[in-house]
């Protein structure tokens, strides 16, 4: 394989890697949808889109690992190829999140709406948008974008702490509402987790531009001193939240 | 190379006028070429043999919300970044296949689009392949309103005959007077409830057809306020609603017609009869305003989702439908005040706050 070989594979490594990307956003679009329309067709077609999220992943990786067994290559493009073993980890969980949540939205499509849906569509849209700059910032090998993405992390957090205790409460209120709180609590926890993997990303694309790893997402405590309150919840609770 | 840009930049040499000649023409040509799909009012994406984009004009760009810039010269996943979008433009450069579907597309908001992708034919190797976008967003809105409309009409026309069928069989089985009499006013009720859907249906095509308006004459809008509360005070309190109105003393005078100004005030009163919860406070006035008139109707309801917002001036929308149908509810309502309003050069604002209430300002010129 000779050196220009290298950077054409490299670059198609890297587009596949958006593609991933791509397919993952839309699958987080379309599960959230699925699930404020009730509508398990779209949530059927979701989780047997996962499988082509796993091939491109296993393709990207055997693209991965030859290029470091056959190029040893050095520098930035060693980040690269390191930056994109870690990235598809990411983009394939949040592919199994997508799932996740089609498959809830079949558990949930027989049954009445608990409430209606206004702040977990607001966490997608939120989830969405850093998955989104998180990639572009990867296109464009950004650091400055893979800086700023994260600070976005704050707000789908508080998203999610007013979900968790709004459900909570009703779910308390009325206990033949635990089966669909608890369904979408899940639901909230996974939109939450969709946009840790952007931070993870970011992270990723500053490591591999600037060559120094850096941790982006702020520490549960840096967000609750942010927020200024607890909310009802304990400091543990959340820990516990936030490294599931 | 992409097609034709092997004329592009091509220098003119000071021995060969028929080259130069050539060369001229390419360029105009080439000009030409860019003039006319910059033009197009669809969106145009070329990618040459190594999926690199080489023409995305304005089009696409809005479309996609990427510029010129970002896109040329790059894959497309790289600025577009719609798998399904690349995965068609891919096979139709490796295997020729052409390909028409309907995709959508989050750029802030979900787009939909329908997108034909296919080999471009005749042009010399290497080869590309074209998409074209059409943006049909507004398309499937509109379709999905008359939809919504079409079941809401359906709805709204078919339950009051139905309510009048079963009280005429019952009648034609022989009741008491007593029991005729109160069927006979169910029977009223349900016939005004269907002339009033088709009352708006009327006004409103009335409205569109741009038919001529009465002349216009000074209208006092504190008089038309009062008498259109006067007229609704009866059904705020059987609805235990408190509806007040609040007016100067002095007039507030428009150029305007009186009888569709009337229909506006009502057309808002009666929206805001509609949503406001047992309990609640529906206001009505009118005030100057920096040399305008400002009418308000305010209520104290479930407000209106801000996504619903943008849209609750369209024709057949409904914020909830099963609300508006238990209310009875066309979704016309606020599409007749729009175009009245339209009608008097003025304009017509809602704030909306959920769990708070709704208030609908219009704001006219004062005559002078």
């Amino acid at each position: 394989m000779g050196r220009e070989n290298f950077h054409r594979i490299l670059d198609e490594t890297q587009q596949d890697v958006l593609r991933l990307g791509s397919l993952v956003e839309d699958a987080t679009a379309k599960s959230v949808d699925a699930l404020t329309r009730s509508d398990v067709k779209l949530a059927d077609e979701i989780c047997e889109g996962d499988d082509i999220v796993d091939d491109l992943c296993v393709r990207i990786e055997t693209n991965c690992l030859n290029l470091l067994a056959l190029q040893q290559p050095m520098a930035s493009d060693l980040r690269t190829i390191a930056a994109m073993l870690d990235i598809i980890i990411d983009l394939e969980r949040i592919g199994d999140h997508a799932c996740d949540i089609a498959q809830i939205t079949k558990n949930l499509a027989t049954e009445p709406q608990l409430k209606p849906f206004i702040d977990i569509p607001l966490m997608a849209t939120n989830a969405r948008e850093m998955l989104r700059e998180s990639l572009d910032a990867f296109a464009q090998h950004n650091a400055d974008i893979a800086h700023k993405v994260p600070q976005k992390d704050d707000e789908v957090d508080r998203l999610y702490r007013a979900v968790f205790k709004e459900l909570i409460e009703f779910m308390a209120k009325d206990p033949r509402a635990i089966g669909r709180g608890s369904n979408l609590i899940l639901v909230a926890l996974y939109l939450e987790r969709i946009a840790d993997h952007a931070t993870n990303i970011c992270e990723r694309v500053v490591y591999m531009v600037e060559g120094v790893p850096k941790h982006l997402k702020r520490s549960v405590v840096e967000i609750n001193q942010a927020i200024g309150q607890s909310e009802g919840l304990s400091t543990r609770s959340l820990g516990e939240t936030a490294a599931s | 190379m992409p097609l034709f840009d092997q004329f592009r930049g091509r220098r003119k040499s000071d021995s060969d006028p028929l080259a130069n000649a050539l060369a001229d023409r390419s360029a105009a040509l080439l000009e030409r070429f860019d003039a006319l799909v910059d033009a197009l009012p669809v969106g145009v994406i070329v990618v040459g043999d190594d999926g690199r984009v080489t023409v995305f004009n304005p089009a696409a760009a809005e479309i996609f919300a990427v510029p010129r810039e970002r896109a040329i010269g790059r894959t497309l996943i790289e600025s577009v970044r719609s798998f399904e979008l690349d995965r068609r433009l891919s096979n139709a450069l490796r295997s020729g296949i052409e390909q028409t579907a309907e995709l959508t597309h989050n750029v802030g908001s979900e787009r939909r689009l329908e997108v034909t992708t296919r080999p471009l034919r005749g042009s010399e190797l290497p080869r590309e392949a074209v998409a074209v976008v059409h943006d049909i967003t507004r398309v499937r809105e509109l379709e999905s309103i008359r939809r919504d409309f079409v079941s809401n009409v359906s709805h709204e026309l078919r339950t009051p005959l139905t309510s009048v069928k079963i009280i005429v069989e019952t009648l034609q089985g022989g009741v008491d007077a007593a029991t005729q009499a109160e069927f006979l006013n169910d029977i009223a009720r349900e016939t005004d409830r269907m002339i009033a859907l088709v009352g708006d249906l009327l006004g409103l095509a009335k409205l569109e057809s741009g038919a001529p308006a009465s002349p216009f004459g000074p209208v006092d809008l504190c008089e038309v306020c009062r008498e259109v509360v006067a007229t609704q005070a009866l059904r705020a309190k059987q609805l235990n609603i408190d509806l007040q109105v609040r007016t100067p003393d002095d007039p507030i005078e428009i150029e305007g017609e009186r009888t569709r100004l009337v229909q506006v005030v009502v057309n808002l009163l009666d929206n805001a009869l509609r949503v406001t919860q047992p309990g609640g406070h529906v206001k009505v006035g009118v005030k100057r305003d920096d040399g305008h008139a400002q009418l308000y109707v305010s209520d104290d309801g479930p407000g209106i989702p801000s996504s619903a917002l943008p849209h609750i001036f369209e024709r057949f929308y409904v914020v909830d439908r099963s609300r508006a149908r238990s209310a009875t509810g066309t979704g016309l309502g606020l599409a007749i005040v729009k175009h009245i309003i339209e009608l008097h050069a003025a304009s017509v604002t809602v704030e909306s706050e959920l769990g708070v209430g709704t208030t609908f300002r219009c704001r006219f010129k004062i005559k002078i």
